[in-house]
């Protein structure tokens, strides 16, 4: 994409009168999963960036065709739960044998055994959240507005539209992109541009 | 629209899935769409309203128990010494054992990809939900002095300079129940973000959008999030199989931990879990049966869905009871005079006799018919075979706990249990709370997950097509 | 300041402290002290008093000022409700409480010695007492009918010092009076009896053996030469008494010793459990229970089972009525083997025509034959002149006389205080003979035999004068009523069993102006506003002469050491020697006997004492009401106690686990009642025993509608048993507080027990069994090393000793403030005594064998109840206790269910907030009150640890083994339970722990508890363990 993406993407955050320029899309509908698949594939073989597809469930070979990377959600995953684990067991050994050790039923202070179904309940806590909020991050999640829900048409991408949208680069004429994705059998196809607020 | 009808037609064949069974008639996403979310449009009629007045008078009756019991003392209920616990950690234990079913169905049968999970899990989660709720109130209600209990269980720097002591199973639980609790939530929310945005996107009215748009949180069902998103469902669920199995362990560490006999027992943790699946999935079907007939979901909620249940109530029903007769084998084979007892006399022929052998009826014999596909097959009989399990696994919970504390070492101190009015009133409230709780959910969210529904739809429609197209 | 008349502004905490501080004599208070600091102190080692004097633990004093105030305050209040009434108190009594005495310490108890007089004869007690407040009672350890210990009675004493349900006004007729008016009255009469020389005038009291009232009596009876006294006891010995004079031609009284007794044959005698000489009979019994060449061995026929008959080594069941022939059996038995000839003329009918077990009865003859000398016959309350005779002849014949029983000149006042004198002054009322009754009995409307109709007699006296505690079922028909003051609050004196004059000095100033009796009779006398502290302190004066040892000297002195020790050393009466037995008179006492004996059909009904609330005084003692019977287990009622046999032919059922039985109607000279029934294993067949003591009507509201009154069956001809009963069973079912309703040990034998032989037998496998109960089990966990440790406290308890008295648990009740939760909660099984005492029945249940165990907290090293605690609310100490922690605990109740011996006690209402004002006063400082919603148990008497601890760290020394005496310890007469230091090798808690009959309660569970149990040793007759 051009330079001049990221410095204007924070500028539509910004107030009016301060150089607002709107982010510009195309979207484009397509009658299944399968049209889409393909169209997907021939877009980004053309050399759109800032593809996207909405769909109402998850398309079996998506990521592929748009070409993403491996997901992160995993690794976060993983470090929540060791987290959580290590908490666990640092703290009941700072509670029950370091800070206030006491005789209880001639126990050993430290016994592991009685240590790890708090250890393991919390990884399972830390962990099982930071793949909840991990995700939202992610996501950048919760977003109540984003460009394309300007389409009418987007409302059947949660219920049985399949959706393609490329966002426009500036300098790029959506036109061009709407050629091309006409192209490759979209049924609709239609331009939004941000709307200012 | 898109694939339709021709699509399923072939479907029938020879797939032993028999994936037709899973989703019946000729269905397309828009169609699903509108049948899924139609009691969710639909104004409640006078069935609903008549059975939510049902459940409110029993949530009064709890509120009425617990105000009694906060102001009158445990000494309300029928507990004594020898019986320290009796209906608050039996019902506790009951509860949480239902919930278990809900996380088993969306987590396990997800990992085991059993595609006829989709059109219950939504409900078996729900279910999950309000039985902790449910369960949560006993461990607080049941101590002597709640007021303190509600909070000197956590790890803080209290006023009595003094920490939690973690050897307790008592602690370990607040630990468990509030992750298994937590992680169900999120778990349940995270699935229901796809079809609160097409719940959103298909509302009529603004108000209805809006609430519904907040809850989406902007879901806009794009490809880069589905990829992220799959991954955190999947590994919600991988976390949440072990968290079942070990909920239920730590559970019967309440007992197993302890010196008793009839608790001293080191077979509890499996058959706790096992237990636990058994009533949940009764309990699931207890709701199913009746709700897939009212709400119109017959066609995803198939009688494919009702027999594979009835067969995992008759496999975990034949893991308890290898439970029980492990428990009669090791007390007659241990030589240990006090389980002997236990096991042999007082339970068999001791005061709450009655008890045990209802128990040995609910949980052994009743699951028996379930061998037939007849029976199998039939909604009354799996319906009230399904409340049978139910109470059975009540009872096994009143043998486990009761029995054992009312006649346990010295025979001098052996007194006799009888619950109060207060007993029964807070019992019978956590059903009208669950029952509260579970007819709001039908109302306001889809009782089916219909973009898993639809993705099965999908799937279903490829594999007709011989979609090897993306293998 | 004394002498002058000033009006009481607040009564001083304690009256003998008011001497003391009279015109500033602190040197002299402090020379010639009585009041202890404790036991240890009273014996007084002098580096202690210095101690004393010098220094006392940090805190002390700030603590109790608000108590102090707020008590004052009460009392002040009191003293106003009970107006007028109050200006009887001598004046120089009443000095404000200005000026802090020297012996009191806010924060230090102090002891003061008293007595409390029970069937005529008096205890020696020493009182526990918090800033002027009695907390807690113990026996006199140098009292000879105390030895230190306690019953449940004296125990409970303090609850009717505190009872707000005690009777607070002077009253004719319900109106209110002054005092000044009723000596007024007192004073019309007495001048208008002296005409006829009191002609008209009966006294009624309890039996007494009070020099003080007996020198009343004479000065009375010289002035109305014609009146009459009169003593009445529901429980009366009169069969002794009757007996005795027979046999030997004058009045004596029986004097017990069982220090010498091998072999003890109790003919329905309750010697252990029942009786003014049952403390020290129990300490001498136990004594002789340690197994080995000295052992005694004690054979115990009953018709019901007793507290003797559980520690029976034979126990032979039979009616009361049977009692005799059995005895005449033996005679004839005895009388037929060579050297008991003088016995044969006595046999009767014998064995065979008695239908007595002809083999029982010989081995029980051979056996007392072959320990001439060392054995001993007793006769019970229950039995007629005939057999209190016989017995006395056994007893002869054996040459026990001398040895383990003896004969003195009778201490009561009245030899008779049973049917036979109250009946004839019935017969007097009825026949108007009586213009002016004074009252001093307890209710004798209720306790006195029902053919004779009293309350309807009373009306028909022109002035009765009734004093008593409470407005009960007596005070309705009197004219004047007198409150009477609690003994705590009196003056007065009495005697022990062996004649040691006791003195009794009140604790405390009278709560609602109650007057004494002896204030009562010295109004006659015109002395009525002396005071009885004069009236006693000069009467003492005046015999000063008489006593030994007392003679010369400042009596000032004397008299504080007589209210120091309690008593007056050396008073006591020797036996008489010149007593020859009249064989001859024994023997026509039995044929007059057994030609008037009824062998009538139909059941048998035998009246008894209870061993809760004696014959209904104690009835309003909730500690008692709560007290599980030593035999039945029930709290907070009687029944109609029966045999299995019995029952099952009545027909009567048993539901809920054994707490729900049927009612019986019982129908006897056509008197009828209803009565539940209960089933006794052990229980003579065809006889039904109806405790006495309960149905009270009175005012006391504790003991009020509990259970029901045998004494509606009761007549002046047979008070104590008779035939001819109808019983049947009526509608209904009655539910039972029953602390233990399992008869059965379950095969667990928790309370081990084994016969001498087998005991003294190695390879006998009593010894296998109790090897695998002790020592080391292996562990995971290396045991906590307690050696390091200055202390290491433990406790023993021995099942030989053991009575089953249940003195124990009252007295632990006592100190620890435990609550008392009423019947429903005890039939919800929520009784929250700390310390039970298990009974278990073995062998054939129409005919058992009993044993007995002590229960508290063991006080596990490796306590179960410990580690399921998420709140850290019990915990381990230092010393090995195991503590719980009642600010942490949330009641959970998991310790409990994980406690395998069920001691926890939990708090399911709140038992405590509405306890009256008046009542804390009697709550121990220095154990916390428990609120609702959390866990309690056995403390080890932590408190008592840490005191003593204070005391001897102050001193600069360690605790010596037996100064530090837990409550259960302390009241326990038989001395089953020891505790101590088992760091110290020469402790006895040591010694016994290592002892042979040593063994672990579930010592299989590797609980390490540190109370330990020493098995009991049975002593069978070996011709009859034959069979």
């Amino acid at each position: 994409m051009s330079q001049g993406q990221p410095g204007q993407a924070p500028g539509h955050g910004h107030g009016p009168g301060s150089g607002f320029r709107p982010r510009r899309f195309v979207l484009g509908q397509f009658t299944d999963s399968d049209a889409l698949l393909v169209a997907t594939r021939k877009m980004r073989e053309l050399g759109h960036k800032q593809l996207d597809t909405h769909t109402p469930y998850p398309v079996h070979g998506i990521e592929a065709a748009l070409g993403l990377g491996r997901a992160k959600i995993p690794t976060i995953v993983l470090m929540g739960a060791i987290a959580g684990a290590c908490i666990a067991y640092s703290m009941i050994y700072y509670m029950n044998v370091f800070d206030f050790p006491i005789n209880v039923a001639n126990r050993p202070q430290h016994s592991p055994p009685s240590m790890l179904p708090i250890t393991f309940e919390l990884a399972i806590l830390l962990g099982g959240s930071s793949a909840f909020f991990g995700l939202f991050m992610l996501l950048k999640l919760p977003e109540p507005y984003h460009p394309v829900f300007e389409a009418r048409s987007f409302a059947r991408a949660s219920i049985d539209g399949f959706f393609l949208s490329v966002e426009v680069p500036a300098g790029t004429d959506p036109a061009d992109v709407a050629v091309d994705m006409r192209g490759f059998g979209s049924t609709e196809v239609q331009v939004i541009e941000e709307s200012e607020r | 629209m898109a694939s339709t009808s021709p699509a399923l037609a072939p479907a029938t064949s020879n797939d032993p899935l028999e994936p037709a069974l899973l989703i019946e008639g000729a269905q397309t996403d828009a169609s699903l769409n509108d049948s899924l979310f139609g009691h969710v449009w639909a104004l409640p009629g006078k069935g609903w309203w008549g059975l939510f007045g049902i459940a409110l008078m029993g949530l009064t009756l709890l509120l009425v128990g617990l105000t009694y019991t906060l102001y009158k003392g445990i000494g309300a209920w029928g507990n004594n010494i020898p019986v320290g616990w009796a209906f608050g950690i039996i019902n506790f234990v009951w509860w949480i054992g239902i919930g278990h079913a809900g996380t088993l169905i969306s987590a396990i049968l997800l990992l085991l990809q059993q595609k006829w999970r989709t059109s219950i899990n939504r409900f078996a989660e729900a279910m999950t939900l309000f039985a902790v709720i449910c369960a949560l109130i006993f461990p607080l209600i049941h101590t002597g002095r709640p007021w303190f209990a509600a909070y000197w269980l956590l790890p803080y720097p209290s006023v009595n300079g003094i920490w939690p002591q973690f050897k307790s199973p008592l602690v370990w639980d607040v630990f468990a129940v509030s992750t298994y609790f937590t992680i169900s939530l999120l778990f349940w929310f995270l699935g229901l973000i796809p079809d609160l945005a097409s719940l959103r996107d298909s509302s009529k009215s603004p108000t209805k959008r809006m609430i519904y748009g907040i809850f989406a949180m902007g879901w806009r069902g794009s490809g880069r999030h589905w990829a992220e998103y799959k991954w955190s469902y999947l590994l919600l669920a991988g976390l949440s199989t072990p968290l079942v199995l070990s909920v239920h362990t730590i559970v019967s560490f309440y007992f197993a931990v302890s010196v008793l006999p009839g608790w001293h027992t080191t077979v509890f943790p499996p058959y706790f879990v096992a237990g636990a699946v058994f009533s949940g999935f009764a309990m699931v079907l207890t709701w199913m049966v009746p709700a897939r007939h009212f709400l119109g979901l017959k066609h995803v909620v198939t009688m494919k869905h009702l027999e594979n249940m009835n067969k995992v109530i008759l496999a975990t029903g034949l893991m308890v009871t290898y439970g029980y007769v492990m428990e009669h084998f090791i007390a007659w084979y241990s030589g240990n005079p006090y389980e002997f007892a236990m096991f042999f006399k007082v339970r068999q022929r001791g005061p709450f006799a009655p008890v045990y052998w209802l128990m040995i009826f609910c949980n052994v014999v009743v699951p028996q018919i379930f061998w037939s596909k007849k029976a199998r097959t039939s909604l009354p009989i799996m319906w009230i075979a399904a409340i049978l399990v139910n109470v059975g696994m009540w009872c096994e919970r009143f043998n486990i706990i009761v029995t054992a504390l009312h006649r346990d070492f010295l025979p001098s101190k052996w007194e006799i249990y009888a619950p109060t009015w207060v007993d029964w009133s807070i019992y019978l409230g956590t059903i009208g709370l669950f029952s509260t709780l579970f007819l709001l959910f039908l109302k306001f969210v889809p009782a089916v997950a219909a973009t898993e529904v639809k993705e099965l739809r999908h799937e279903i429609a490829h594999h007709a097509e011989g979609g090897e197209a993306h293998g | 300041m004394s002498s002058a008349p000033v009006p009481p502004v607040r009564p001083r905490v304690s009256l003998p402290l008011i001497e003391e501080a009279r015109a500033d004599t602190e040197v002299k208070s402090r020379e010639v002290r009585r009041y202890w600091r404790s036991i240890a102190e009273k014996e007084g080692s002098p580096s202690l008093r210095a101690a004393a004097a010098r220094e006392f633990p940090a805190g002390a004093s700030e603590l109790p000022e608000p108590n102090r105030r707020g008590f004052m305050q009460l009392l002040g209040s009191s003293a106003a409700l009970t107006g007028m009434a109050a200006c009887h108190q001598p004046q120089q009594q009443a000095v404000p409480f200005v000026r802090r005495p020297p012996e009191v310490t806010p924060g230090l108890s102090l002891h003061f010695a008293t007595g409390y007089s029970l069937e005529g004869f008096s205890t020696g007690l020493l009182v526990e007492s918090h800033e002027g407040r009695p907390t807690k009672v113990e026996g006199n350890p140098e009292h000879r009918d105390s030895l230190g210990a306690s019953r449940a009675f004296e125990q409970a004493l303090l609850l009717g010092l505190y009872d707000d349900d005690r009777a607070k006004q002077i009253s004719y007729k319900g109106e209110p009076i002054a005092w000044r008016r009723f000596l007024a009255e007192v004073a019309l009469l007495a001048s208008k009896h002296a005409a006829d020389g009191g002609a008209r005038l009966r006294f009624l009291s309890d039996p007494t053996a009070s020099p003080l009232l007996g020198e009343l009596r004479t000065r009375l009876l010289a002035k109305f030469p014609n009146a009459r006294f009169v003593s009445y006891s529901p429980v009366a010995c009169d069969g002794s008494a009757d007996g005795l004079a027979a046999a030997f031609g004058r009045a004596v009284e029986a004097r017990h010793d069982l220090t010498r007794a091998s072999v003890i044959l109790s003919l329905d005698s309750d010697l252990l459990g029942d009786g003014p000489e049952q403390l020290r009979l129990a300490r001498q019994f136990a004594a002789q229970r340690v197994p080995g060449p000295g052992m005694n061995r004690l054979y115990v026929v009953e018709p019901t089972l007793s507290v003797t008959g559980m520690s029976a080594d034979h126990r032979i069941r039979m009616r009361a009525g049977d009692v005799a022939p059995f005895a005449q059996a033996l005679a004839a038995e005895l009388g037929g083997r060579g050297g008991f000839s003088q016995l044969a003329s006595l046999g009767g009918a014998g064995p065979a025509a008695s239908g007595v077990d002809a083999r029982l009865v010989r081995a029980v003859a051979a056996d007392l034959a072959k320990n001439r000398g060392r054995s001993l016959v007793v006769a019970g309350r229950r039995q007629p002149a005939a057999v209190h005779a016989l017995a006395a002849a056994l007893n002869a014949a054996l040459d026990n006389v001398g040895v383990t029983v003896s004969y003195a000149a009778p201490l009561l006042l009245d030899a008779r205080a049973g049917a036979a004198p109250i009946a004839r002054l019935a017969q007097e009322i009825a026949a108007n003979q009586v213009d002016t009754l004074v009252i001093t009995a307890r209710n004798p409307v209720y306790t006195a035999p029902a053919d004779l109709k009293l309350d309807r007699l009373l009306s028909r006296v022109p002035t009765t004068i009734y004093h008593a505690l409470y407005q009960d079922e007596t005070s309705p028909a009197c004219g004047f009523f007198i409150p009477a003051a609690h003994p705590f609050e009196s003056w007065g004196d009495g005697r022990a069993t062996d004649g040691t004059i006791t003195i009794t000095q009140p604790l405390i100033a009278p709560l609602w102006g109650g007057v004494t009796d002896i204030e009562v009779l010295a109004a006659f006398l015109g002395e009525g506003d002396r005071g009885a502290h004069r009236v006693l302190r000069d009467s003492w004066q005046a015999k000063l002469g008489s006593v030994p040892g007392a003679t010369g000297g400042d009596y000032d002195q004397i008299w504080e050491k007589w209210l120091a020790d309690g008593l007056i050393v050396g008073t006591e009466t020797s036996p008489l020697g010149d007593l020859s037995l009249d064989f001859g008179a024994v023997g026509r006492e039995l044929s007059a006997f057994n030609a008037a004996a009824p062998r009538g059909a139909g059941f048998e009904l035998v009246f008894a004492p209870d061993y809760k609330v004696f014959d209904g005084r104690f009835a309003n003692a909730s500690w008692l009401q709560e007290l599980p019977d030593p035999v039945t287990k029930v709290t907070w009622d009687n029944a109609a106690l029966m045999s299995p046999a019995t029952a099952k032919a009545l027909g009567v059922e048993v539901e809920r686990d054994g707490d729900k039985l049927s009612i019986v109607a019982i129908e006897y000279r056509d008197r009828r009642i209803q009565a539940p029934a209960l089933i006794v294993p052990g229980h003579a067949d065809e006889c039904i025993t109806l405790p006495l003591g309960y149905g009270r009507e009175g005012s006391e509201q504790v003991g009020r509608g509990v259970g029901f009154n045998a004494g509606a069956l009761r007549t002046s001809e047979a008070p104590w048993f008779d035939r001819g009963a109808q019983v049947s069973l009526a509608t209904g079912m009655h539910l039972f507080g029953i602390t233990q309703n399992h008869w059965s040990d379950e095969g667990r034998d928790p309370a081990m027990e084994v016969a001498l032989t087998d005991f003294q037998n190695e390879h006998s496998p009593f010894h296998e069994r109790i090897e695998e109960r002790r020592g080391s089990l292996p562990t995971i966990h290396a045991p906590v090393d307690y050696s390091k440790q200055q202390y290491k406290w433990a406790m023993a308890i021995d099942l030989g000793k053991c009575t089953g008295c249940s003195a124990c648990v009252v007295a632990c009740q006592a100190e620890n403030n435990i609550p008392v939760v009423g019947p429903e909660q005890v039939v919800k099984g929520r009784e929250m005594q700390w310390l039970r005492i298990d009974r278990y029945y073995s062998g054939d249940i129409a005919d058992p064998e009993v044993v007995i165990q002590p229960v508290a907290c063991m006080h596990c090293e490796t306590a179960p109840c410990e580690y399921v605690c998420p709140t850290n609310a019990t915990v381990h100490s230092d010393e090995g206790l195991n503590e719980m922690v009642y600010n942490r605990c949330i009641g959970t109740r998991y310790c409990s269910n994980n406690c395998p011996y069920k001691v926890r006690r939990f708090n399911f209402l709140d038992y405590t907030s509405e306890t009256p004002a008046v009542r804390r006063l009697g709550m121990n400082p220095e154990v916390t009150v428990r609120s609702r919603g959390i866990m309690e148990k056995c403390t080890y008497c932590v408190q008592r640890i840490e005191k003593k601890r204070i005391d001897t760290r102050i001193e600069g020394r360690a605790i010596q083994d037996g100064e530090l005496l837990t409550a259960c310890q302390q009241g326990c007469p038989s001395g089953a339970i020891v505790f101590g230091n088992l760091n110290d090798p020469q402790s006895r808690v040591t010694k016994l722990h290592a002892d042979a009959r040593r063994y672990d309660l579930l010592h299989e569970l590797g609980t390490r508890p540190r109370t330990a149990y020493l098995a009991r040793v049975r002593n069978p007759n070996p011709e009859l363990a034959k069979s």
